[in-house]
């Protein structure tokens, strides 16, 4: 076809300069003589192709075309034009840094290759601790799925200025008539936000700001303001207490944001006294496992047995009812009395006149375990005024609405109320990183970064001042909110510059801002509150009376209300990692159930049968309280006290959710008036069944105790630990040569030589171990652990490198018992087998042992695992052809097999199936694929990585500097990783302590992990 | 030739054979054309076959989470699967090794077709360890060959690469045995075929056989040289399969009684097979004169004594399990703890299947009869089938830490699996039913003259032992054969 068009290689050219035709022209010598071939018919017909060179050319082609398709898709990556001084291609940053997302509040180094945020851990200096959400949390900034990334009006983008313009015409409007416009934010914490809030509530009088925690404990804080005049929750210095007495108050848990580490410094079984800690609790509770004693009773209980410790403590006489535990209240006012100031008294209900009787009781002992003065700010929330503006906005009283990152309408108990009154604004706009129902109702939706994306100040305590510092450039198009109030009070500065002349007129005291933001945190000074307004003996009779009058009230079954290790308030619902995490206590994951008594389950006909393929099914309940019903899979829970249930918050959130998490139940309806006890409830059982996915099914150590010792503190104290008979921590005995030996004086194998180098052991404290399972997050951040699905787990395929194993102690304990008892031999394992109706309960985790003599090395027959010279069991992925061998031959059952692609496949849709979820893969650890075994490498990426620091460095290693990702994110110390051919390294004697013991020692593996024995404070106070 | 045998003995050939007879009636099956029955087995076997390879190939293609394994246990029907048939593996080569070296004449009738089932049986199950891996397609990294992996080598600790060894060993060795043995009969088959294509076959297949004395004296040789290479087979293969658990440490695996008890299930349950194989075969190729009464009997005989020895092995295992008083050994697959757990019906299928219905064998009427054998050698087959799946599945299900306790569940891939073996097996079977002598005609006609019932009658009456009558009718056609 002809065309006219003109084609031109320079302008000269198309200027039909002369320069550039002599030069085209002088381009070929000779011109190509295509004419002469093409044009020349005869020619071209001459030169025919036979059909057999022409099958040969099509021979050639499709085989080279295939061959050139064998070659791998090729991935493009784009290099630094221009490299950023900070970033070195393979070296991982470390930045200080806050989390604050209403719920959690932690001091935390954030680990960043190559720009992008992979891992979270706690900021030691600072005290900082992390939870299995806090190290998940890493996961949720690169949530695609549910992130806000652009504002939007009515579900249509709308640009910033547009909806600044908007909005800010729309409040002038509102300010102009008066009408109340609300500012709903959660806990922030934050001062620097807090004054900004301050400035626009000044520049916008009209607007109010109300504090909203879904998961409340504003009872604590209330009562907390009577007594001391300021709205906060006091601070509790558990290791320094002698005995510690507590009403369902789980503070190993949530409950004021969790004390495990004073806790635990309190419990060293070497210092020769530990804390006594009685648990009076409901719900089997993380902290109610880790109890030296647990004292079963039902809330409504509770509340008396508090009031009757506070009679017998005081000598006085507040209206009160007897309890089936009084002989347990008075034995512990004895102890307590005993302990004087050492002594400290919590409680877990959410209501005030309960803490109020806790708080009188603390005074009355005069303890220096709670701390009025350094208290906690990180649950502000005010259940009151939340209820008030909830019945404004039904009532039209209210204009307007900005929320920031609050779900009322999942997350409120009368959620329906709120979305009637959100209908009636005239403005609603939801500022918040997270797509949720709240966003949706809400006219404007402006995207919020990630914390992780974020500047910003916090003080979760009066002493600790933290910082924020933006680790990755915002993935999407978000404003901070702070900017955002910045802008629309009509000030133009950024929030970043506002935040560093707040720090550093406020709170640097003028020290270095830099020096600041690089730890992450200031330590300011606290000034003594002494103001002191409450006066116990006189209206403590009027709270008591107030308190019992309520617990009279209960009837029917009593439901406690708690929030879960993995999920808490339900921020996190759509974080894959989280889910998977199995509960420390029912290690179910993926849901949330009714926990119920075994006398309750028998009386009401619940069971959970454990099916053919191992996993466990469930029977539903409808529990109905105060005429709300839901219907819930009932798990049966050992240590649940009879006539009272449990039901875990933060579940059943759909809304734009991945359909694999939208998993368990929403138990925000029950959650009437943030009370976390709801009296009357009624429990019917209802058709169907359901599939639980647990990662353990067999629930007592079933009479193996080498497995997992026990000792309480006077024996810890008094008897040889290796004594043949009564020892605490008997070696193991084998028969050889008709002998009865020490299993570690013979041996089948050769010592390995670790005269050179290092050698790495990881010592696990079962005492500090409180179950809390942050190590198991950590260590699926750390190492590229894939997500397997609710149905994977179920059929046991969860992928944990790390598990935490809980074990519940039997009627009858050993087999000696059993025959004492004279029980059969069925009997008798049935007996070993069955959990007790109010079990002790231990925690184990368990990762890959590293055996020295190790039996899945000698069955590979690739020998794709073998030992490392620095002590290591090590996994070469590469030659795995996958027999399975090696997991079967592992006592441990720590081996993890790739039954599928678990990357880039869409039957598992979740971080590793999109470009977001990936990045925030290690780039250290590789992605094993399909049919090959992984497990645990004692994160051999972390230790090489050190040696090649201090190689570089040209230093030796320094004591300590090891470390792995379990150990460094274990809050307690319970885990020490270390080189013990450096005997100045804390493990190095630790394997050498009389409470260290390899797990299954008569099998003489030799791991290389180490377990120090439990000691429990169980028969002295 | 013919050895001296006692009168009182049973015939080992019925009827009135002559050697032309023996001919006619071997090479029936090959040279004319398949019943109805035949084809009908033939499809339903093609069919489940080619269920088990579409299961084999959705297992490669998607991953072993198809199958019903988890995190605690990692093997269940794959390697039980594997254990049953190499231990049905086990009686081919007992036959033709052993009763050839012990001078026992009645395994001629049966050794042709034990030992096709040896092979066979070792083809399926040598698929279940390549597809058992996660990633067969590296399955050959188990060879101790040279590669460029750097200086990749294989682990010669693990029994899974003695195994290797063993089963490749076993299935060359009973292969080439298996192949000598047909050469004679194989030039038989080509010398009566008319068709040229099947003479060629059949010619390429006998290796130039000639049957000159020469032939049959280095045939006589290689037999025995074969026979005792073999022997020791019959006990390794085994012993090494059971060492894949005896290494272990896992409870109930770790035991030294595995290799006797092993090898002694395996001729149990191989022998079981051939009862059940050679009990459909004499039926449908005619073959009633050939596999007697007799031969049922010695196999039962056989049987009883290993059953007997399998029995006692699993009294010392259950004993050993109480005796050792370790809470470990509470729940190995033979204790208080498996009979009263959630695989006691596994447990008790074992102890009904192979510890009981043997018993039956002590009665001469039942141990005799033909339908009633068929019936416990069906009933031999699931028990040994259980003791493998006790083994495996129930010792896995309750490792060292209670917190790993867990049960198997198939899925229908694993199903699907196992029956296309068996399909695969029967597919092969048949074939070799109607292409191969499946008795060996040669070696049978060596001792018609002393077990055969006619010369015995004969002998008894004093009559000269030539049978006159059906030798004159076909004496011009194939005269020369027949005299060997």
């Amino acid at each position: 076809m002809a065309s006219n068009k003109k084609y031109w290689k320079s302008v000269e050219e198309l200027k039909d300069s002369s320069i550039v035709e002599t030069l085209s022209k002088n381009e070929f010598v000779e011109e190509i003589p295509t004419d002469q071939f093409l044009g020349d018919k005869e020619t071209l017909e001459n030169s025919s192709t036979s059909r057999r060179d022409f099958l040969k050319y099509v021979g050639f082609t499709t085989a080279a075309a295939s061959l050139a398709a064998c070659e791998g898709p090729v991935r493009k990556s784009i290099p630094y034009v221009v490299k950023p001084n900070d970033v070195i291609p393979g070296v991982a940053d470390w930045y200080a840094t806050s989390m604050a997302d209403g719920y959690d509040f932690a001091n935390v180094l954030v680990k960043t290759r190559e720009g992008r945020p992979i891992q979270i851990m706690p900021n030691k200096e600072a005290n900082g601790t992390t939870s299995a959400r806090v190290q998940a949390a890493v996961l949720s900034l690169y949530d695609e799925k549910l992130r806000l990334k652009n504002p939007t009006k009515a579900g249509a983008e709308i640009s910033w200025a547009d909806a600044d313009k908007e909005i800010g015409v729309k409040l002038n409007e509102l300010k102009e008539a008066n009408k109340v416009v609300v500012l709903l934010t959660g806990t922030m914490a934050s001062p620097s936000t807090d004054k900004i809030v301050e400035e626009f509530i000044a520049a916008n009088p009209n607007v109010k700001h109300v504090i909203y925690d879904a998961v409340s404990e504003s009872g604590a804080a209330d009562a907390f303001k009577a007594m001391y005049g300021k709205r906060a929750l006091p601070n509790y210095h558990l290791d320094k207490a002698k005995t510690i007495v507590s009403f369902g108050a789980d503070f190993l848990g949530d409950f004021h944001g969790g004390f495990e580490k004073s806790y635990i410094n309190g419990r060293k079984p070497e210092t020769g006294s530990m804390s006594y800690h009685v648990q009076f609790e409901s719900n089997m509770s993380l902290t109610g496992a880790n109890a030296d004693k647990r004292v079963v009773v039902k809330p409504s209980d509770q509340v008396f047995a508090l009031l009757n410790l506070y009679n017998a403590i005081t000598g006085s006489a507040v209206a009160s009812k007897s309890t089936p535990v009084d002989a347990d209240v008075k034995k512990m006012a004895t102890e307590l009395k005993k302990s004087g100031s050492k002594g400290v008294v919590l409680t877990g209900l959410n209501d005030k006149n309960a803490q109020l009787v806790a708080l009188a009781i603390n005074k009355a002992l005069n303890s220096e375990i709670i701390d009025t003065v350094n208290t906690l700010n990180i649950r502000q929330g005010n259940d009151a005024e939340v209820a008030q503006f909830v019945s404004d906005m039904k009532a039209g009283k209210i204009a307007g609405l900005i929320s920031y990152n609050v779900d009322p309408v999942y997350s409120l108990s009368n959620a329906s109320d709120f979305s009637d009154g959100l209908k009636k604004l005239e403005l609603s706009v939801a500022l918040s990183t997270e797509n949720n129902a709240t966003v949706n109702a809400s006219n404007f939706a402006l995207p919020t970064p990630h914390f992780l994306e974020s500047w910003g100040d916090t003080q979760f305590d009066e002493v600790t001042y933290g910082l924020m510092q933006p680790t990755i450039q915002p993935l999407f198009n978000t404003r901070q909110v702070q900017d955002t109030l910045l802008k629309w009070s009509g000030n133009a500065t950024k929030y970043y510059d506002y935040l560093k002349s707040f720090a550093s007129a406020n709170v640097l005291n003028g020290s270095s801002w830099n020096t600041a933001l690089h730890n992450g945190f200031f330590t300011k000074e606290v000034v003594e509150n002494t103001d002191f307004v409450f006066d116990t003996l006189e209206v403590i009779s009027d709270v008591a009376a107030k308190l019992s009058s309520s617990a009279n009230k209960a009837s029917g079954f009593e439901l406690n209300l708690y929030t879960k290790t993995g999920l808490g308030d339900g921020k996190q619902a759509n974080n894959p990692w989280l889910q998977e995490f199995p509960d420390p206590i029912t290690r179910a994951s993926w849901d949330n159930y009714l926990t119920m008594s075994m006398a309750d389950a028998r009386e009401l006909g619940f069971a959970n049968p454990v099916k053919d393929n191992g996993a466990i099914d469930g029977d539903y309940a409808k529990v109905t309280v105060n005429g709300v019903s839901v219907t819930v899979p009932v798990m049966i829970q050992p240590g649940q006290a009879k006539g009272s249930v449990g039901l875990a918050l933060g579940f059943g959130k759909t809304f734009g959710l991945k359909e694999e998490m939208q998993v368990g139940v929403n138990a925000y309806p029950l959650y009437k008036g943030g009370n976390n006890i709801q009296y009357g409830v009624t429990i019917e059982k209802v058709s169907g069944t359901h599939q639980f996915a647990c990662t353990q099914v067999q629930k007592t150590i079933a009479g193996r105790h080498d497995i997992l010792k026990v000792a309480s503190l006077k024996e810890y104290k008094t008897v040889d630990p290796k004594d043949h008979k009564n020892g605490w921590n008997k070696p193991a005995y084998v028969s050889y040569d008709h002998n009865e030996v020490e299993a570690n004086t013979i041996d089948l194998w050769d010592e390995h030589n670790r005269e050179v180098g290092h050698h790495f052991n990881l010592s696990i404290d079962l005492t500090s171990c409180t179950g809390c399972g942050a190590c198991v997050v950590a260590c699926h951040a750390e190492n590229n652990v894939p997500v397997v699905g609710k149905k994977e787990v179920r059929v046991g395929r969860d992928m944990h490198w790390l598990r935490i194993d809980r074990y519940y102690s039997s009627e009858v304990e050993t087999r000696e018992e059993a025959k004492e008892l004279g029980l059969s031999r069925g009997k008798m394992y049935e007996a070993l087998e069955t959990e007790a109706e109010n079990p002790e309960v231990t925690f184990q985790p368990m990762m890959c042992q590293h055996c020295n003599h190790a039996p899945c090395e000698t069955v590979c027959p690739v020998a794709a695992t073998s030992h490392g010279r620095q002590g290591q069991n090590q996994m070469a992925y590469n030659r795995c052809v996958g027999t399975r061998y090696c997991a079967n031959n592992c006592p441990y059952r720590v081996r993890r097999f790739n039954w599928f692609n678990y990357a880039n496949n869409n039957e598992f849709d979740f971080n590793m199936n999109n470009e977001y979820g990936k990045m925030v893969l290690n780039p250290d650890v590789v992605v094993r694929s399909r049919g090959v075994m992984e497990k645990c490498s004692m994160c051999i990426q972390m230790t090489q990585a050190t040696i090649l620091k201090a190689k570089k460095e040209g230093r030796a290693v320094n004591t300590d500097e090891f470390e792995t990702a379990c150990s460094s994110a274990c809050t307690t110390g319970a885990m020490v990783f270390g080189d013990i051919n450096n005997e100045k390294d804390q493990v190095a004697s630790l394997v050498e302590d009389k409470r260290a013991y390899g797990v299954l020692d008569y099998l003489q593996t030799k791991p290389n992990v180490i377990y120090q024995v439990k000691v429990k404070n169980t028969n002295e106070a | 030739m013919s050895h001296y045998e006692a009168p009182i003995r049973e015939p080992l050939v019925l009827g009135d054979k002559s050697y032309h007879d023996i001919t006619e009636d071997i090479a029936k099956p090959i040279e004319g054309k398949a019943n109805k029955n035949w084809y009908m087995a033939f499809y339903i076997s093609l069919a489940a076959m080619l269920w088990g390879f579409g299961c084999i190939f959705y297992t490669v293609g998607t991953g072993i989470g198809v199958w019903g394994l988890s995190k605690n246990i990692g093997w269940a029907w794959d390697i039980t699967n594997f254990v049953w048939w190499v231990g049905i593996g086990h009686a081919g080569t007992l036959i033709s090794a052993v009763l050839l070296l012990f001078r026992q004449k009645w395994r001629m009738a049966i050794n042709r077709s034990a030992e096709a089932m040896t092979i066979f049986a070792v083809f399926q199950a040598g698929l279940f360890p390549i597809i058992h891996m996660g990633r067969p397609w590296n399955g050959y990294w188990v060879l101790p060959i040279p590669n460029q992996f750097g200086s990749l080598w294989v682990n010669f600790n693990s029994p899974l690469l003695w195994d290797v060894f063993a089963i490749s060993t076993y299935l060359s060795v009973s292969l080439v045995f298996w192949w000598t043995g047909l050469l004679p009969d194989f030039a038989m088959i080509r010398d009566r075929a008319v068709k040229p294509f099947q003479k060629k076959i059949y010619a390429l297949l006998s290796f130039g056989w000639s049957g000159r004395a020469k032939d049959w004296q280095r045939f006589e040789e290689v037999s025995l040289v074969l026979a005792g290479l073999a022997t020791p087979l019959v006990l390794s293969v085994h012993t090494i399969v059971s060492m894949d658990f005896a290494t272990s440490i896992n409870p109930g695996w770790h035991s030294t009684i595995f290799p006797p008890y092993f090898v002694a299930g395996a001729i149990f349950s191989g022998f079981a097979m051939v009862q059940t194989l050679l009990g459909i075969m004499r039926k449908v190729t005619n073959m009633e004169e050939y596999i007697t009464r007799l031969h049922v009997e010695y196999m039962n005989i056989v049987i009883i004594l290993t059953g007997g020895i399998v029995a006692v092995a699993y009294a010392t295992e259950f004993f050993i399990a109480w005796y050792t008083g370790s809470p470990y050994e509470n729940y190995t697959y033979l204790s208080v703890g498996a009979a009263t757990g959630p695989y006691a019906w596994a447990f008790y299928s074992l102890l009904f299947f192979n510890i009981l219905t043997p018993q039956l064998l002590w009665f001469k009427k039942i141990r005799r009869s033909f339908i009633w054998s068929f019936i416990i050698s069906i009933f031999i087959n699931i028990g040994m089938w259980f003791e493998r799946f006790d083994i495996i599945a129930i010792v896995l299900s309750k490792g060292h830490l209670p917190s790993t306790w867990w049960r198997f569940e198939p899925t229908f891939v694993d199903v699907g699996i196992f029956i296309g073996t068996i399909g695969f097996f029967f597919v092969l079977f048949l074939l070799y039913a109607r292409t191969f002598p499946v008795i060996a005609q040669a070696e049978v006609k060596t001792i018609l003259k002393s077990s055969g019932e006619f010369y015995k009658k004969r002998r008894e009456q004093g009559i000269p032992t030539k049978p006159a009558i059906k030798v004159a009718k076909k004496e011009g056609k194939s005269d020369k054969k027949d005299k060997e």
